[in-house]
């Protein structure tokens, strides 16, 4: 069972252990069932590098969050504007406020995140509120017709507040990548422990 | 098979315990489809069988999905462990008599437990929603005794190596266990709120991804080389596939919780891990269909073969959805809605049922020496079972995209319901033209035992397949 070191993407057995291996491999009958040496094919390896690639990109905590107080500050602020309090209904007045605020960078998540006059009622009151407190409004999501502080456990501000604020990168990331790389160092040691893929096994079936 | 419940070990005939768990399987397999068929009916006819309220959907949806996890799937799981463990070690199973016992005491388990959810008692927590006696019951009589029989059969084999296949028995077997202790703490210890909600869906992530999905490639791993005469294609990529299981499935339970207040790293970590559940996929749809070279044939003329590649097929999809509809880019759309629905369908129908089935065939077979009564029931089984459950999965699907637009849009709920009417309609179809296959298939293996041709020794059934 010992280790060599001199050729580690061919395999990391000495000799001895893998002309042993190689032996058993061929004089095992399995209930009748035999396996290959053949090397994971470069498409699968690809496809697993592929893989961790978009498993990071396509769940960036940027995608698919919850909005923050702030993305609604400017409709609340809207709402009493006279040209909005005189519209003929709720739908028209929403409309109003709709139209009012485009233009910013928050485009896209505010037509992610479609409100209500009834909504805006209902949480309209709460902004205020933590306006007057002057806190910062992006530690704040709304959910449904609640304010509430937000699920981020970031940095310690010089006040002693907490940011609650969506990192781009988080801890979960950094777990994620101390976890990926033991386990592909886990398989590689494993599989590379295994007689070369040069050598096939003679199963009988001759075209192997 | 009861009168060999109190016999001696030795005097059991080897098998005797696999054709039990495999007639239970098939049992379990039309109770459950049935149910799942009335349940579909409830949902396309709201005025069907109404005013008891034992058979009121509420009641019905825990029993249906119960009876096909723990008496269909793990019954068949059963049933190819007593038969293809041994088989890879050249030896007999360990214990024939509690091969017998378990599977005794796993349809007496089932029973009182469907029984008490037909009665309303469950605990709330899906997949988990057996009260916390019956948990316990599965765990002592169910799934450690199997476990046992499993790992004491690998001891004592007599060949040096375990075969990738008995890797995922011995391992799947450790692990529905140590996920069916912690996943169930919340019922012993009364714990409530977000660690309830977490340790629920650990739970009910899990019991598919560290039992239905390894047990269920491990009989691909199989029934593949076995029936075509081809070795496995690649020992390595077995490896890379078992490791990959238990790494990444086991980790990513949060990513069912994607909307509540966990941690949002938890989430983050959570939704690479499902991502990654990709790698196992990968790994096994590959390693299968290069172990499939030269003898495609196969796939159109043996019937263990076809079960198996169209499950081995499916997997792709599975995963494919699976990985990416947990990410918070597309959760927010299709959670709560029917997508999930067809989507563990895809898993538990699709997947992993066409692997068992052919199992269930293969090994019924070989073990009462009998070749199959009817291939062509046996045919007709397979195309209701992929034409049912398409039906299902497409229709299901499209609903589900409906429920999502309903949800986001604020559309009012009665108008989704109307427009989802079709497809609940085909959903109650496919599921009744499932259920009405299986009717055929037991009664074809009931036949197979009874007046089957008898497979001389040294021969594999699918030998025999065509020859009349």
């Amino acid at each position: 069972m010992s280790w060599k070191m001199d050729a580690p993407m061919v395999t990391l057995s000495d000799d001895a252990t893998t002309l042993k291996n190689e032996a058993l491999w061929e004089k095992e009958d399995l209930g009748g069932l035999t396996e290959d040496n053949n090397p994971i094919p470069k498409p699968v390896i690809w496809l697993v590098v592929l893989t961790v690639i978009t498993a990071f990109l396509v769940t960036a905590p940027l995608w698919g969050q919850r909005p923050t107080a702030a993305l609604y500050q400017s409709y609340v602020d809207s709402m009493d504007k006279p040209e909005v309090m005189a519209a003929k209904d709720d739908e028209d007045a929403m409309k109003m406020i709709v139209a009012m605020n485009k233009g910013t960078s928050n485009d896209a998540l505010l037509e992610r995140h479609p409100l209500t006059m009834d909504d805006l009622r209902m949480i309209k009151d709460q902004v205020k509120a933590l306006e007057a407190k002057g806190v910062d409004m992006k530690d704040y999501t709304v959910v449904g017709n609640h304010v509430v502080i937000a699920n981020f456990e970031g940095n310690y501000r010089p006040d002693g507040t907490r940011i609650r604020q969506q990192p781009w990168w988080d801890k979960g990331y950094t777990i994620d990548l101390f976890y990926l790389s033991y386990f592909f160092l886990a398989v590689f040691l494993i599989v590379k422990r295994l007689p070369p893929t040069t050598w096939q096994p003679r199963h009988g079936h001759g075209s192997h | 098979m009861l009168k060999y419940l109190m016999a001696r070990n030795e005097d059991i005939p080897p098998g005797s315990s696999a054709v039990y768990w495999g007639f239970s399987a098939i049992v379990w397999f039309v109770i459950g489809t049935g149910l799942g068929a009335f349940n579909a009916a409830k949902l396309a006819f709201p005025d069907f069988v109404t005013g008891l309220e034992f058979l009121s959907f509420g009641h019905m949806r825990q029993v249906h999905v119960m009876a096909v996890i723990f008496g269909w799937i793990s019954m068949a799981f059963g049933m190819a462990m007593m038969y293809i463990t041994p088989a890879l070690g050249n030896t007999k199973l360990w214990s024939e008599k509690l091969g017998l016992w378990n599977a005794f005491l796993w349809n007496v388990g089932l029973s009182l437990g469907l029984t008490v959810l037909w009665w309303g008692m469950n605990s709330g927590r899906e997949y988990s929603d057996f009260p916390w006696f019956i948990d316990l019951y599965i765990l002592c009589f169910m799934c450690i005794p199997l476990g046992i029989n499993v790992w004491m059969t690998i001891i004592h084999r007599k060949t040096q190596g375990i075969y990738t296949t008995n890797w995922f028995f011995a391992a799947g077997t450790f692990m529905i266990s140590i996920v069916l202790i912690v996943g169930n703490l919340p019922e012993y210890f009364h714990l409530t709120g977000l660690t309830e909600a977490y340790l629920t869906w650990w739970n009910a992530h899990n019991i598919l991804g560290l039992w239905i999905t390894p047990v269920a490639a491990a009989i691909a791993y199989y029934t593949i080389p076995k029936v075509t005469g081809n070795p496995l294609y690649s020992h390595r990529i077995g490896h890379l596939h078992f490791w990959s299981v238990v790494v990444f499935y086991s980790t990513p339970a949060a990513h069912h919780l994607m909307s509540a207040p966990l941690p949002e790293w938890l989430k983050s970590f959570a939704s690479v891990e499902g991502v990654l559940i990709l790698v196992p996929a990968i790994a096994f749809v590959s390693n299968i269909l290069m172990t499939m070279q030269g003898k495609w044939n196969m796939f159109v003329e043996n019937l263990e073969i076809r079960f198996t590649v169209t499950g081995c097929l499916m997997a792709i999809p599975l995963n494919m959805q699976g990985g990416f509809q947990q990410t918070r880019a597309i959760n927010w759309y299709i959670h709560g809605t029917g997508w999930i629905v067809a989507h563990a369908h895809l898993a538990l129908l699709g997947f992993s049922t066409f692997l068992e089935v052919a199992a269930v065939y293969l090994g019924m077979q070989t073990i009462m020496k009998r070749k199959l009564w009817s291939l062509t029931l046996g045919n007709i089984h397979f195309w209701f079972l992929l034409i049912g459950f398409t039906t299902y999965w497409v229709s299901m699907t499209i609903a589900g995209l409906i429920q999502g637009a309903g949800k986001i849009y604020e559309v009012p709920y009665i108008d989704v319901v109307i427009a989802e009417h079709p497809y609940m309609i085909a959903r109650w179809l496919g599921g009744s033209l499932v259920f009405t296959g299986n009717c055929f298939w037991l009664f074809n293996m009931w036949m197979t035992a009874r007046a089957g041709t008898v497979i001389p020794q040294g021969r594999m059934p699918h030998e025999l397949a065509y020859e009349r």
